[in-house]
């Protein structure tokens, strides 16, 4: 790993609003062995630019802790299906490098993608094979998966996602339901240690999303470290234990979802009698607190790491009546929007 | 497996080195044999051409199987005759032609014009001679008369007793026509040892006939002969107006000189094919040039000029007869046959030259008359076929003029 | 870091669920299997062998019908042979394929193997799995490659078939104007099979690599065709007599060596070094795009 690797790993930091308690550990260190071992994926710099000369993803840092389901959001075309293909060895990276389950990128690809699970934008199978046929085909082509297991493991596969009845039916007559399913059985062919799942609810109905929320919940509980990716938040968010959040072609903000909602961009607003307004407020400047904005008899101000109790007790301890204390901590959907700017439209 | 195989960000540009490293590897290896052979020293003892010529003159004619490469960069109009007519004689008019020859040293011989998927071939075996073509599966078969057979096998019987002084005609060998060409050349040529040189593998000494007469358009006449059995190799006939590259080359390209099977000497006619049965004269046996003894010329034939810049004339031909490829009066036309201006080297080249027994060569199958056209271009005397070593002028009152001058050589005679 | 290392970090459980990363011994026997059950499983790839196979058939019909009419005996190449001797409708067949069905053939075929993967997504999701670019590769010219062979064989053994039903079999008529027993004919006439088939090496290097340039496989059929459409043109311009024997289809009808009266087995091994240099440029070619390609389909 090189210097500018470590120095290009904080540039989402000038944008992220809860500075950088949300980074993992030792995020600014060098890398040692701990570090490895404690992420299933870690890229430092990684950078595209397509030849069409498309900046498609900026120096991004991703930290996916083992063990973690990790939720990559973004509006469409904002890079999470880029720095997909970059962590499974598909697109080489312009600059950058990543690391998954601990080796390099896409150097050790034959030793680690065979223990990685991968959905990449929406399934694709031959049309006229079925569902079975077409794992068989998958399974053929893995030097590592022992061939005597091979149609148990698919046929486990097939019935993990439902579509045991399927299983002969040409892929061609498959709904886009089927479909999804099937790309997510083969991404469990063999058990594996981390999924990279892109957008796996694309095409699936309400019922079908809860159903892969569900499996991804279930293989979470067995170990298995999940990467998923979604341009819904709302449909991913909870099973997620850490969130990352892209825009156009950065990270803005990544973390354990705990902390993203608790301790990210809560708001006070302390109303006390009118003619003490100005007195509060320089006691909240006081407490640290940012952003102070008087508006009538009511003061605004961005929480940050202060506990509302603090306020509380200095506004008293001041002197001064307090009328009213509100903390609004803004949904993880106000967040994405608000990182991300044009909220759900497409970046670019 | 191994991981290897997976791009590296670093070496994305190495990984191109690999086709270029690849493509200069297969050129080389398809160029360096041809540029090692010519860088290679030839270490023969040097020889004087009087040597050279008596040497020839006293080798044996051995057995060998090789193939041979034609090419005429004559100056002709480019016309795609082998895709016209496959393998075909008349392909040896323009650009290269393969043939492929064999010869016990003897009596029989096997030589083979080939076409892409067609062949032509003229098998000898002493006074009989077949010619084959797959083209249209058809067999010529040449046969002496029962009088001439009877004749030609007394010969035979005293040449091997070995007091025959020699067949000469339709038979040549290598020796003799070596011997031919010197004897006939020295009077208007300089004869020179070239350098010596490699021909199909095997070293080979070089003799350089050129003629004193500068108005002919023979440049030089360049003969290899092998070192070891003094067979000719290789014959360069050069235009004196293209310094680049010899207008006529016929050369073995690959030789072996062992006695080849006996399935290629032997012919027998294929079931199913036609065949046609042509009886021929032997000729007599009088003066070794008959042609050029001035009392036997035929009737409207005239010859002017001496050595290289002889210019034939025949008056009264009918030309359109033999035009549409009338075989009677093409016969009677010596510049059918492939005529370089001088015996000697025309001798050498008959070497290596289809002959089917007769001396002229098949029929053509292809509309002549076009063809006619196509070679020769309109003159106010009449037709003129000009290339680099043969002109031929057809005046509209029936004369054809043919020698190795220049086009305006023969219009001024007309 | 060292596997063990994360053995011994992970719980029972993970190293439970890690599946091995050493390659199974046959694996590359596996995937040759299934990708030659994939390409000979393919409904257009068996109708392409059938069309093939029934250019034999029609040949041998019309001359059939036509061999007592003045038309008999007609034809280029070996066609006029035929009617003598049914051996001959593999090679009058196997003439009439060369020039535009079997490169035709090849198109599909090389097309089909990276692009039409790359096109139908199904590419990413080998890589994924992950296959060795290389391995890939070398599997897709293995199975492009017996295809081929299918295809030559099929149009051979139909006009066998139809030959000796219609024609009968009898000794061989050499163009040399020998004749030898039917034995050896057949073997001669096995050996042209071999030829034509070896000869077609080159043109599927050739499609592999612009199977490589592409994310449309109708584009490298295209292009794969006309390369050998062009070879040919180039190879009658006598202006180009320079650069004749090094064209990918300069040396084809070369496989007339075998009915000759003496193969020259020099003129066929110079065919086949040809063939053998244009793999190794075109499948270099191939290989150092495949291997550095951005697969973003
Ligand atoms: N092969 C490509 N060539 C050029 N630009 C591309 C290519 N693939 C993706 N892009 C661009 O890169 C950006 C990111 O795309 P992508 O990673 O697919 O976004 P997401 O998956 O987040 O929707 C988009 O603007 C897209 O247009
Ligand atoms: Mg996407």
């Amino acid at each position: 790993m090189t210097a500018s690797g470590t120095r290009s790993s904080s540039v989402p930091r000038d944008r992220l609003r809860p500075a950088g308690s949300t980074e993992p550990a030792g995020a600014d260190v060098e890398l040692d062995a701990s570090d490895v071992t404690a992420l299933a994926v870690r890229t430092e710099g990684l950078t595209k630019r397509f030849r069409s000369g498309q900046l498609a993803v900026d120096g991004i840092g991703l930290r996916v802790p083992r063990g973690s389901v990790y939720g990559f959001l973004g509006p469409n075309g904002s890079g999470k299906t880029t720095t997909i293909r970059m962590l499974l060895g598909l697109v080489r990276p312009t600059s950058g490098v990543a690391w998954l389950l601990g080796e390099p990128m896409p150097d050790g690809a034959g030793h680690v993608l065979p223990r990685v699970g991968a959905l990449v934008e929406g399934p694709a199978f031959h049309p006229y094979l079925g569902g079975r046929a077409n794992l068989a085909r998958l399974d053929a082509s893995d030097a590592t998966a022992d061939p005597r297991t091979a149609r148990r493991r698919s046929d486990e596969a097939l019935e993990r996602v439902g579509l045991t009845a399927a299983a002969s039916k040409p892929y061609r007559q498959y709904s886009l339901g089927m479909k999804q399913r099937l790309g997510l059985a083969a991404a469990l062919l063999r058990p594996r240690e981390l999924l990279v799942l892109d957008e796996p609810t694309n095409g699936l109905d309400p019922q079908g999303t809860r159903e892969v929320r569900l499996l991804i919940r279930e293989l979470a509980d067995a170990g298995t470290t999940v990467l998923v990716s979604s341009h819904l938040l709302t449909e991913i968010e909870q099973v997620c234990t850490h969130l990352g959040i892209m825009g156009r072609g950065k990270l803005l903000v990544q973390g354990e979802r705990q902390v993203l909602t608790e301790r990210g961009v809560a708001r006070v607003t302390v109303t006390t009698a009118g003619e003490q307004v100005g007195a509060a407020a320089e006691v909240l400047t006081g407490l640290g607190l940012a952003e102070v904005l008087a508006d009538g008899v009511t003061l605004h101000a961005l929480l940050g790491a202060t506990a509302p109790e603090e306020v509380s007790a200095a506004i008293v301890n001041a002197g001064l009546d307090l009328v009213g204390l509100q903390v609004r901590r803004p949904s993880l959907e106000e967040l994405f929007v608000e990182l991300t700017g044009e909220g759900f439209d497409v970046a670019r | 497996m191994t991981e290897a195989s997976v791009p590296r960000p670093t070496s994305s540009r190495a990984r191109w080195a690999v086709p270029a490293v690849v493509a200069v590897a297969v050129t080389g290896a398809f160029l360096a044999p041809p540029l090692l052979a010519s860088a290679d020293e030839s270490v023969l003892p040097d020889v004087t051409p009087g040597q050279l010529v008596t040497t020839i003159a006293a080798a044996e004619p051995v057995p060998l199987s090789g193939t041979v490469v034609y090419t005429a960069r004559l100056g002709l109009p480019e016309i795609p005759l082998a895709e016209m007519t496959g393998a075909d004689p008349i392909a040896l008019l323009g650009g290269s032609s393969t043939l492929r020859v064999w010869t016990d040293g003897a009596e029989r011989s096997r030589v083979a014009l080939l076409g892409s998927a067609s062949e032509y071939s003229v098998v000898q075996d002493g006074a009989e001679a077949w010619t084959y073509s797959s083209s249209d599966d058809a067999v010529v078969h040449y046969t002496l008369s029962a009088a001439d057979q009877a004749r030609f096998d007394a010969l035979a019987d005293d040449a091997r007793a070995g007091t025959l002084p020699e067949v000469a005609g339709g038979l040549p060998t290598p020796d003799e026509a070596a011997r031919a060409a010197l004897a006939q050349v020295e009077q208007y040529s300089t004869v020179a040892m070239g350098d010596q040189t490699t021909v199909a593998g095997r070293d080979a000494y070089q003799l350089v006939v050129t003629p004193k007469d500068a108005s002919t358009l023979i440049g030089k006449v360049v003969v290899a002969i092998d070192a070891e059995t003094s067979t000719p190799l290789r014959v360069q006939t050069w235009s004196s107006t293209d310094s680049s590259s010899p207008a006529l080359e016929i050369g073995f390209t690959d030789v072996a000189f062992t006695t080849p099977d006996d399935a290629v000497l032997a012919f027998s006619a294929p079931a199913g094919a036609a065949v046609k049965d042509v009886v021929v004269p032997l000729p007599e046996m009088t003066g070794a040039e008959p042609e050029t003894a001035p009392g036997t010329l035929p009737e409207g034939v005239s010859i002017t000029g001496t050595g290289w810049e002889t210019v034939t004339t025949w008056s009264g031909l009918d030309v359109a007869s033999l035009i549409a490829g009338d075989p009677a009066a093409l016969a009677t036309v010596p510049g059918a046959e492939l005529t370089i201006g001088s015996e000697s080297a025309q001798d050498l080249i008959e070497e290596f030259m289809p002959s089917d027994g007769s001396g002229s060569p098949s029929i053509p199958t292809l509309d002549t008359s076009v063809l006619y056209d196509q070679l020769t271009t309109a003159v106010p005397e009449g037709r003129l076929l000009s290339s680099t070593l043969l002109s031929v002028l057809v005046t509209d009152d029936g004369r054809v003029l043919v020698g190795a001058v220049p086009a305006e050589t023969l219009r001024a005679m007309a | 870091m060292s596997h063990a290392d994360v053995l011994a970090d992970g719980s029972a459980d993970a190293a439970e669920l890690r599946p091995s990363s050493t390659p199974v011994r046959g694996a590359w026997g596996r995937l040759v299997r299934s990708e030659l059950r994939l390409v000979f499983g393919r409904r257009r790839n068996q109708a392409l062998l059938a069309g093939l196979a029934a250019v034999p058939l029609l040949l041998g019909l019309v001359l059939f019908v036509t061999r007592d009419s003045a038309l008999a005996g007609q034809g280029p190449g070996f066609v006029g042979r035929v009617t003598g001797n049914g051996l001959f409708l593999v090679v009058a067949a196997l003439i009439m394929c060369l020039p535009f069905l079997l490169p035709l053939t090849i198109g599909i075929a090389t097309g089909e193997a990276i692009a039409g993967e790359a096109s139908s997504g199904t590419l990413r999701y080998l890589l994924a799995v992950p296959v060795s670019r290389t391995r890939l590769l070398a599997v897709k010219a293995v199975a492009t490659m017996t295809f081929v062979a299918a295809a030559v064989l099929a149009i051979g053994l139909v006009a066998l078939a139809v030959g000796a039903a219609f024609f009968g079999l009898t000794d061989v008529t050499l163009l040399s104007g020998t004749t030898i027993p039917l034995a050896d004919g057949v073997l001669r006439v096995a050996g042209v099979a071999a030829y034509v088939t070896l000869s077609l090496t080159g043109l599927v290097a050739v499609g592999l690599f612009f199977s490589t340039l592409t994310e449309v496989p109708v584009g490298a059929m295209a292009a794969t065709v006309i390369v050998a459409i062009v070879s040919a043109v180039l190879d009658t311009l006598p202006q180009l007599a320079a650069i004749h024997p090094a064209l990918l289809t300069h040396h084809w009808l070369d496989f007339a060596e075998f009915l000759r009266v003496e193969v020259d087995w020099g003129v066929l091994s110079s065919g086949m070094a040809v063939q053998a240099a244009w793999v190794a440029i075109f499948g270099s070619l191939a290989w150092s795009r495949f291997v550095t390609a951005d697969v973003s389909s």
